[in-house]
This record gives structure tokens, sequence and C-alpha cells, in this order.
């Protein structure tokens, strides 16, 4: 996952859910460095009896903003996901920089 | 072969001193899935050993942390008298399912295991234990206070306290109760207020209505005398 070019990412997830699993890879996958160059990390846990869904939101360099389901989606997938819109950042950065 | 000192790596000498006790009693060779003297042997042991001697583990996902920010947690739960070991999932998961048989490094069926376990769901991605040998929800509160402040590198998903699973709900309910000796000093005091007037009344009252009955007895069979008023 390219995680490059995220500037915001909130997550919300019940632990003991079945979308525990990517939420938390998710989270894990973000570089610790980067917290310190400003993405903002934030996550809410949430009860089998709460009223929200669990959701992977992120926000890119250009104001994109993606939303996607851990409960439908594993790991890899949401990282093919996300990295959809990366690529293309990144594709544009590239042909600004030259 | 099994009552030889293992003097390889101190850490499974301790572990092996806990098991010689057993050994001692058994004459029979231990039978495990993996080799006695492995890792993973030892992590599932070790594991056992935690769960069962710390009445409170609390279970934390943990966003790869930096060397000092490790080194800053463990240091902050070690002052309020916590440990933090950051845990192999799938061994733990073999020592949840296994957690109720005598020996869970043993070979066991599929049907003797227990896959529903309510705490199997929380071993997916970086997880660590802090465990307290103690019952001090203050202590709790601590560290949850400490741990809402770092940002979400490290936060709690869930608890066992005295066997019973909690969520995080249940969990920020649990730090607020007073400490289990000061609830037990709080029982003793009602008890104390209450003896004052209805317990010792109930304790008497069989004795009592004992004493009542046997002199009306006495009192009919005896008819010379006159029946005295209550």
């Amino acid at each position: 996952m390219i995680t490059k070019y995220f500037t915001k990412v909130v997550v919300k997830f019940n632990p003991f859910g079945k979308e525990a699993k990517s939420a938390r890879l998710l989270l894990s996958a973000i570089p610790p460095a980067q917290r310190l160059t400003g993405t903002s990390i934030q996550n809410k846990l949430l009860t089998a009896a709460s009223t929200e869904s669990p959701i992977v939101k992120i926000t890119f360099k250009d104001k994109t903003e993606m939303e996607a389901d851990p409960t439908k989606m594993t790991f890899k997938e949401l990282g093919n996901y996300f990295d959809r819109h990366s690529r293309k950042l990144g594709l544009k950065e590239s042909i600004e920089s030259q | 072969m099994f009552g030889l000192p293992i003097r390889v790596i101190p850490q499974v000498r301790v572990c092996s001193n806990l098991l010689q006790n057993v050994r001692c009693l058994t004459t029979q060779a231990r039978v495990t899935v993996k080799p006695v003297q492995s890792r993973k042997t030892f992590l599932i042991d070790f594991y056992k050993d935690m769960m069962e001697k710390n009445p409170v583990v609390l279970f934390a996902h943990h966003n790869n942390l930096l060397k000092q920010e490790n080194a800053h947690f463990r240091g902050q739960i070690q002052q309020l008298g916590g440990k933090m070991v950051v845990l192999r999932n799938q061994l733990f998961q073999v020592y949840l399912r296994n957690s109720h048989l005598p020996d869970p490094c043993a070979p066991s069926g599929r049907h003797k295991q227990n896959r529903k376990h309510p705490l199997l769901p929380l071993f997916k991605g970086p997880t660590a234990a802090i465990t307290f040998s103690e019952t001090e929800p203050d202590k709790m509160a601590k560290l949850l206070k400490m741990l809402e402040k770092s940002s979400d590198k490290m936060f709690v998903v869930g608890a066992k306290v005295d066997g019973q699973v909690l969520e995080m709900p249940q969990v920020h309910e649990f730090k607020k109760l007073p400490s289990k000796s000061a609830l037990q000093g709080q029982l003793l005091g009602l008890l104390s207020v209450l003896s004052g007037a209805g317990l010792v009344r109930t304790l008497e009252a069989g004795s009592h209505s004992l004493y009542l009955t046997l002199q009306s007895h006495h009192d009919n069979i005896s008819p010379d005398k006159e029946p005295k008023s209550d």
C-alpha cells in the first residue's frame, strides 16, 4: 500500500468484529515516521451495540476523500483500492517534477 | 532427560523450574506438539502462566512503535506496576483454544479445542498484553489515560479481568470502581452496621423460637403450675 500521499486517516472498527483484521492491519501499515511528518491518524473503537458502521476514510494530498468498508474487503483489497488514487498522484508528481 | 536442568537460555530455565514441580509428580514424559525445549512450547507455557497468575490482562493494539516510543511505554507501564508483553498471535490463539485442557502444548483433537473462546477475535494484527498482578482499577485508569495521550500509537482493544472478558465500554466502567481491598472494606463496614440492628436478631430468631416452644410445652405438661404469661 502506498501511504505517502495520505494526509488524514480515520478508522472506525469493532475490535471483536470481522472487520478488525483489515482495519488493524491498515493502521499498522502506516510507517511511524509519517505520523511525525503530518499525517493525522484517528481511530474509534465501536462495540457490537453501537449504531455506527465500520469505516476506513482516507484524505489524500489533493483533498480527495476515499471511503471503504473493512467488513467486505481484505487488507490486500483495501490496499489496492487506495493505491488506485495514490498511483494517479504519483504519476502527476513525476510529470510535474520533470 | 527432563530432570536435567536446562542451562542454555536463562528464560527457558525459569519456565522449566515451574514445570519441574509438576514433572516430579509424574514419571511420564511430557508429550507436546512441538519439541519440549522449543521456543513455541516455551511461549505457550509462558502465556498460560501469564494468563493464570495475573487477574488483570489488557490487550492493546500497537502501531509499529519506534524504539524510543516502545521504551517509553514499557517504562510507564512498569511504573504503574504492570508488564507489557508483545504477543505472538498464532501461539496465543493456540493457548486460548487449549486453555481449558490440562496441558495446552499437548496434541488435542479439533473437537476437544475451544474454538469459540471470546478473546480469539482480538488476535488479528499487532497485539500486546499488559498484565497487572493485582486488581487495581485506579492503575488501569492511569494506564488508559496515558494511552489516550499517545495519539493512537497504542490503544486497548479488550481485557480479561478475573476470568471475565470485557469490551471497551465495560473497561471504562471498570476503571471507575474502587480497588478490591476498598470494596471488601466497604462490605465489612456494611455488615457491621447491619449487625447492630437486623442481622443479630435474624441469627438469634431460630434458637429463640425453639426456647419459646419448649417453654410452652413444659408449661402444658406440668398441670400443678399455673400457666405463665410470656
